[in-house]
């Protein structure tokens, strides 16, 4: 009701306005929104050229390719809206999902990393990788707050860290930098399992995979986490102006070390959902993660000048993101020029979001 | 007191890189090393004959592998570890993190820090002018090298390198070799299983390609050749020819953007395939090659959440790998995977360990290699070839 409300009042508002404000207005709403109509008019460009693009097992397929990638969006998230960043998010992916793979390896799969090892319950397995995932986010976390390091530094140096161990566990007990694959079942379906299934006619129907509902649970956790809670409140003041915050009783220096670390625990699950959906995990595992949950953020808005960003931002961004690869790739288009579109949507996304700023000063 | 924490952290820090570095032997023997700099830092043209004594450990090799995170490469790590230590050489492993930029340095780091030989996995594949850069700086130097599995020279071009230079080898493969075995492979087992695998009854195969790096000879060759080679076995035999997939790709491949070979990029591209592909819609995938097993396993990977590749009472999707990869062998005992080739990782290890002990002993870098396969094709005596093998489990 609210909504018709104010739609009802701008409405008012506009039509008081003069031609030359209204064309003005206008403008502005295309081109604040200009992100969005492009994406309208992609989808509708793709659907006509190739039918199957938004029958329900391809929506299903964005779907869950969306939600394998929403994790490490949401962590990341957290330390944009710092105005920071973290590089480390890809290796601490690859590293739990490493992790994850050797403890939830099945019982009779002869290249067993550690042969010795009974089947875990796969909830200790996700509070372990969970942890690692968190002790790298703490660390990270306590040296930007502690000395004042940009983010970029700190994460650059956790990244190598991070990757140095990863390929030292690799080669762990004989298995020599061989893919952790041969994953026990119960872990399997309770990552890709199917959840329930959706018919598409003809008596065939599509699957939809548990981890969906998991990335469903994370988004609304951090929902929760960054609107309802002081933390939450507190890093968004942190992140538009640590002096202010810190003035105003904000313990700054402990909020920092939490969204880092929260950021490290969203890694954490990401690596326990990646290994069992990839299933054959190398030390390339991960790779290259945090650029696309960092596209992903700032195209959903979550912007680097810092303390602004919302959650459905995001959820938007990592869809935009997925939405192209699908598309592209049904269209058969190369992936040369995949590089090249997602690089043209990061500028204007970003270029839009700035002059939201520039135009306020 | 922020000092004293910063110390703290920092000699943390240094201990626990010793204690990862632990299995590694680069701290094998200082004083060694310091005696064979002084050899070779004199820096005349000096052959590998003169810079060996007696023992053994006086001897300095450095290993620069293009990444670690590679399987297959890993796998020859292990095994020439295992093969220099037990002939006696000091080694130093080095990881160049796929930049051609960070090798060189290492290379020159080596080099000045007076190493003996050189053992090279070339990042940028198949390129002369890296190649000779590096030939260059052993010259210089006065060292040999010892190029593997990367491929030094352009197939254009053969012998621009290894015909011209004195005191190098190369020891890989011969790149077409694998997609060659690879369109037999599946060309054969076609042959055989024609009925089972065209699902549709259309009496062609739709198949799909998956590739790892657009760049690597090894890649692009691979490609090429399985279907060529599949196709003209099919010909002779009267069926008719592959067809891809996908009519409206021009290229007849997907390929990993980030040049990785990942089994992500393998199985994100198959579930969106098969979002629109199925048997319901009587254009199902029927054969899917790819690049290597980590390829693979992701395509499997795809397949299984959509239903196929899970054993029996399900339909098998044949796919096809290079590698054979521990992994990839399971899959193909339990049936989920139908056949790969096989690269000879502890092959690779033992003839470049030879060539080492060569130029330790003081004899010709290629002596007792004549055993070996060379390229006979080009007259290189100094280029070996180690053979692919198929694997199917039998």
């Amino acid at each position: 009701m609210k909504a018709i409300a104010s739609l009802k009042r701008n409405m008012a508002e506009f039509k008081s306005m003069d031609a030359r404000d209204k064309r003005s207005t206008v403008a502005d709403l295309l081109l604040n929104n200009a992100i969005y109509i492009l994406l309208v008019i992609f989808v509708i460009f793709t659907a006509v050229q190739n039918s199957n693009f938004l029958a329900p097992s391809s929506l299903v397929n964005i779907i869950s390719l969306a939600a394998s990638s929403l994790p490490t969006a949401l962590g990341i998230a957290g330390c944009i809206v710092l105005t920071g960043t973290d590089l480390s998010a890809g290796r601490v992916v690859g590293l739990t999902a490493a992790i994850s793979a050797a403890m939830l390896q099945a019982s009779d799969w002869a290249n067993k990393m550690f042969d010795n090892l009974p089947e875990m319950p796969i909830p200790l397995v996700l509070l372990a990788v969970i942890l690692v995932g968190g002790i790298v986010g703490l660390v990270n976390g306590f040296f930007v707050a502690k000395f004042s390091l940009h983010p970029f530094i700190v994460t650059l140096a956790t990244q190598l860290i991070v990757y140095g161990l990863l390929l030292e566990f690799y080669m762990l007990n004989g298995n020599n930098g061989q893919p952790l694959s041969g994953l026990s079942d119960t872990y399997r379906n309770f990552i890709t399992g199917t959840m329930f299934r959706i018919p598409t006619g003809n008596g065939q129907s599509v699957a939809v995979p548990w981890y969906v509902l998991y990335a469903i649970i994370l988004v609304a956790v951090m929902w929760f986490i960054w609107n309802k809670t002081t933390f939450g409140k507190n890093m968004f003041a942190v992140g538009s102006n640590p002096e202010a915050a810190n003035v105003s009783g904000v313990n700054v220096f402990m909020t920092t070390m939490m969204v880092h670390t929260l950021a490290g625990c969203m890694y954490g699950i990401e690596g326990f959902i990646e290994s069992a959906r990839i299933a054959s995990n190398t030390a390339n595992t991960g790779l290259n993660y945090e650029s696309d949950a960092i596209a992903a953020c700032v195209i959903g808005g979550v912007s680097f000048v810092g303390g602004t960003g919302k959650i459905s931002g995001i959820v938007l961004g990592v869809f935009i993101l997925r939405i192209i690869f699908a598309a592209l790739t049904m269209l058969s288009i190369s992936g040369n020029t995949q590089y090249i579109i997602k690089g043209l949507i990061i500028l204007i996304a970003c270029s839009i979001d700035m002059r939201k700023y520039l135009v306020k000063k | 007191m922020k000092k004293a924490l910063a110390l703290t952290i920092a000699a943390a820090m240094a201990l626990s890189l010793a204690a990862c570095g632990g299995d590694t032997s680069t701290s094998t023997s200082t004083t060694s090393t310091t005696s064979t700099g002084g050899t070779t830092g004199t820096g005349d043209t000096a052959t590998t004959g003169n810079s060996t004594s007696g023992t053994s450990s006086d001897f300095d090799a450095t290993v620069l592998y293009y990444a670690y995170s590679d399987t297959y490469i890993s796998s020859v790590r292990t095994a020439l570890d295992a093969d220099l230590e037990a002939a006696g050489i000091t080694y130093t492993d080095y990881d160049s993190n796929n930049s051609q930029t960070t090798q060189n340095e290492y290379i020159d780091t080596a080099i000045s820090n007076g190493t003996d030989l050189l053992i090279v996995n070339m990042v940028t594949s198949g390129s002369s002018d890296t190649a000779n850069s590096i030939c260059d700086k052993a010259e210089a130097a006065g060292i040999p090298v010892i190029f593997f599995n990367r491929a030094v020279e352009e197939d254009a071009n053969a012998g621009a390198v290894l015909g011209t230079r004195q005191n190098i080898a190369f020891v890989g493969t011969d790149a077409p070799e694998a997609g060659h075995m690879q369109g037999s492979m599946i060309g054969n087992y076609l042959i055989e299983n024609y009925d089972a695998v065209d699902l549709n009854g259309d009496g062609t195969i739709s198949y799909a390609m998956f590739m790892g790096d657009a760049s690597n000879v090894e890649a692009i060759y691979r490609t090429q050749y399985s279907v060529e080679d599949a196709n003209a076995i099919l010909t002779e035999n009267g069926k008719p020819e592959l067809s891809y997939f996908d009519a409206t790709n021009e290229n007849k491949y997907q390929l990993d953007m980030t040049g990785a070979w990942s089994a992500q990029a393998a199985m994100e591209y198959m579930q969106t395939n098969l979002a629109s592909y199925s048997e319901a819609n009587g254009n199902m995938i029927e054969l899917i090659i790819c690049n290597n097993d980590n390829m693979a396993e992701g395509c499997i990977t795809a397949l299984q959440a959509a239903g196929y590749n899970n054993g029996e009472g399900t339909t098998t999707i044949p796919v096809f790998g290079v590698d054979a990869t521990d992994s990839a062998q399971q899959l193909i005992a339990a049936g989920t995977m139908t056949g790969t080739i096989k690269q000879d990782a502890e092959g690779m290890a033992e003839c470049i360990a030879l060539l080492a002990s060569n130029v330790m002993n003081g004899e010709d870098l290629m002596a007792n290699t004549d055993s070996y396969t060379k390229d006979t094709a080009n007259n290189l005596d100094n280029k070996i070839f180690i053979p692919y093998q198929e694997y199917t489990g039998q």
